[in-house]
């Protein structure tokens, strides 16, 4: 048992029919309409995807035209182009070519003898009144600032232009070297350029990388030869920081001659062993090396 | 707190743009954030510098706190002020481990000696500066906060950028409580002034980009690229070799980088009048008389453009082009009679 009805439509559209009856003609009307706007809005829809698909294909053959009047543009410079070589080819010998990379050769060479100069910290440039040098100054493997000097040579020898900071004793080192021995004289200069570079590195590495464990200000100056600052073993701020003085007595060099370490007076005994170990070590090892050992 | 601290302080506020005051007194560090939070930096300054006050009242502010302010203020605005340049020398040649605290004690203490009534105070910033701000009394009255002198000095250098107050009469005192802070043994005063602080310690300190011949590459500017491009390429310039001949003298002169910044360079000239005797313009031989003072927003970059502009031969002369090398704007040229220390003979 259970069989359904067969053909139940027949109820149904009679069902329906007695609906549309019921609600009268204004019913129908609306319905009418209702399909009207469908099919006005799927007309406009087909319209607008037609109208797309022409511009496609506009612009589709535009492409290739333009293609095409590329690849023609492209064969004619590349006859052009071979033409000329054509021409040069027929003209030039072995020799011209050789010559030609033969000079590109030296002049490879001697771009790079240059920068080894450049490199090795001293090098100079002849001028129409004497001599450019430049000094560049490293620590460490790192290559830090390059500092410049005119020297002018008539009628005798002494400093027209420089770049050389303030704080450097340079007339005292001009003093006594540059008229009688120039070598000695960049040397000397280099040697305090590149120690002040040096102190001033180490310097700047410790704020920057051990910045946690310093307690305060670090007090500098510009010479970098007197560093003032109080320290923590750890990350952690403990109760007795340690306050290090390092005295850069020599300016050719970049480790301090004098540290003082102490801790503060009301610090227990043990702390003082410590603190004269600290003390070798900043004397011995350079200043962001000692941290982070 | 004392009433005249409240109005320096208040007049203090009223002088910072209203946008910075927030940040300026979190410099400063003397307000908690709290207080700072309390205060609606929105309003209108009056308003705004009321409400700082009565904070600062609650926290018992006392002139020197409020001097503090005034420093990070003038940091921040040096171009208001006048700044000359001084040189100290010394002749012993042993190395100065300079150390602030011997400093700061023997500026204090030399001029306190010679007047009590003054308010020193100091301020270190990071590329070594001491900023010092002085306000002057006399022996009878209290030292006045609104006619302050500043002195910027960087360590171990023989240079002092002095701003000084309206009472002109302090300034020797002032400059030999430098000379001995700094263990130095004279001072004088360079021919050099400007607004722009950052400008003079640059030429000073040789920070300025200086042209120095060498075979390390240095980036080519191709300004004159840009503009043919943008002008098309059927525009031929007829004078091109004379246009690259004037930019590469001018760069030769004046480098790459900014130049510093200056509002004037002075020229007091003292020549005789060369004519024909027959003239007779002057009976007595006596040098003509004449300044020739050039005023611009910034000096150096116009002169840098005069030459490409068309309005002057390159290269320039020397009396203009030697400004920045022998950091100095003020110039006395007088006759080829001999070697007068401190004037600059013409070429």
């Amino acid at each position: 048992g259970g069989l359904t009805p067969t053909c139940p439509l027949a109820g149904e559209w009679r069902g329906r029919m007695e609906e549309g009856k019921a609600h009268s003609l204004g019913g129908v009307f609306a319905h009418l309409e209702m399909l009207e706007a469908r099919a006005r809005e799927a007309a406009m829809k087909q319209a607008a995807a037609e109208q797309r698909k022409e511009q496609l294909a506009r612009l589709e053959a535009r492409v290739q035209e333009l293609r095409q009047q590329r690849d023609e543009l492209r064969a004619k410079v590349e006859l052009q182009e071979q033409g000329q070589l054509g021409k040069r080819g027929a003209m030039s010998d072995p020799a011209q070519h050789s010559a030609q990379a033969v000079l590109e050769w030296k002049i490879r060479k001697v771009k790079s003898t240059l920068q080894v100069f450049y490199l090795t910290g001293i090098s100079g440039k002849l001028t129409k009144q004497g001599v450019c040098f430049c000094i560049s100054t490293a620590y460490e493997g790192t290559y830090l600032d390059s500092y410049h000097l005119d020297l002018l040579t008539e009628p005798q020898v002494r400093i027209h232009h420089h770049s050389i900071p303030i704080f450097i004793p340079l007339e005292q080192i001009a003093k006594k070297y540059l008229q009688t021995d120039i070598r000695r004289f960049l040397s000397v200069l280099s040697d305090h350029l590149n120690a002040y570079v040096g102190r001033r590195y180490q310097a700047d590495q410790l704020q920057e990388h051990f910045s946690d464990q310093i307690e305060g200000t670090m007090q500098r100056n510009s010479l970098c030869n007197l560093l003032v600052f109080n320290y923590n073993t750890s990350s952690k701020s403990e109760t007795f920081p340690f306050n290090a003085r390092l005295l850069y007595g020599d300016l050719c060099c970049s480790l301090p001659t004098e540290v003082i370490v102490s801790s503060a007076s009301d610090a227990p005994a043990a702390l003082a062993e410590t603190a004269a170990a600290h003390s070798d070590l900043f004397r011995r090892l350079a200043l962001h090396k000692a941290f982070g050992s | 707190m004392d009433e005249t601290v409240a109005e320096y302080i208040r007049r203090t506020v009223l002088k910072i743009p209203r946008d910075e005051i927030k940040t300026m007194l979190q410099k400063w560090g003397f307000l908690s954030e709290t207080q700072l939070q309390t205060i609606n930096f929105h309003q209108m300054k009056d308003n705004i510098s009321q409400d700082v006050v009565q904070c600062c009242e609650e926290n018992s502010a006392s002139i020197k706190q409020a001097a503090v302010l005034d420093i990070i203020y003038n940091h921040s605005y040096p171009n208001k002020r006048m700044w000359s340049v001084y040189q100290m020398n010394k002749t012993e040649e042993e190395t100065d481990f300079f150390d602030l605290t011997d400093f700061r004690k023997k500026f204090k203490r030399h001029l306190r000696s010679a007047l009590k009534n003054v308010t020193i105070n100091f301020r270190e910033y990071e590329n070594n500066a001491i900023w010092i701000r002085i306000a002057w009394g006399t022996p009878y009255t209290k030292p006045n906060q609104y006619k302050t002198s500043y002195v910027v000095y960087h360590s171990q250098t023989p240079h002092a950028f002095i701003s000084p107050s309206v009472l002109k009469s302090n300034l020797p005192l002032l400059c030999q409580a430098l000379v001995v802070a700094s263990n130095y043994q004279d001072i004088h005063e360079m021919e050099l002034r400007s607004h722009s602080l950052n400008s003079l310690e640059d030429m000073v300190f040789k920070r300025y980009s200086q042209n120095f011949e060498t075979y390390c590459p240095r980036p080519l500017q191709e300004s004159t690229v840009a503009q043919e491009s943008a002008a098309g390429l059927r525009i031929v310039q007829e004078n091109i070799n004379e246009k690259e001949r004037i930019q590469r003298v001018n760069r030769d002169t004046f480098g790459d980088g900014p130049q510093p910044k200056l509002e004037f360079a002075e020229y007091k000239l003292e020549t005789m009048f060369t004519s024909d005797p027959k003239l007779e313009v002057l009976d007595k031989k006596e040098p003509f008389r004449c300044m020739v003072k050039f005023h611009s927003p910034h000096l150096l970059e116009s002169l840098k453009s005069l030459a490409p502009a068309g309005m002057a031969d390159a290269p320039l002369s020397p009396l203009l082009t030697c400004i920045p090398h022998k950091a100095r704007n003020y110039f006395k040229i007088r006759e080829k009679k001999g070697f007068f220390p401190g004037s600059f003979v013409s070429p």
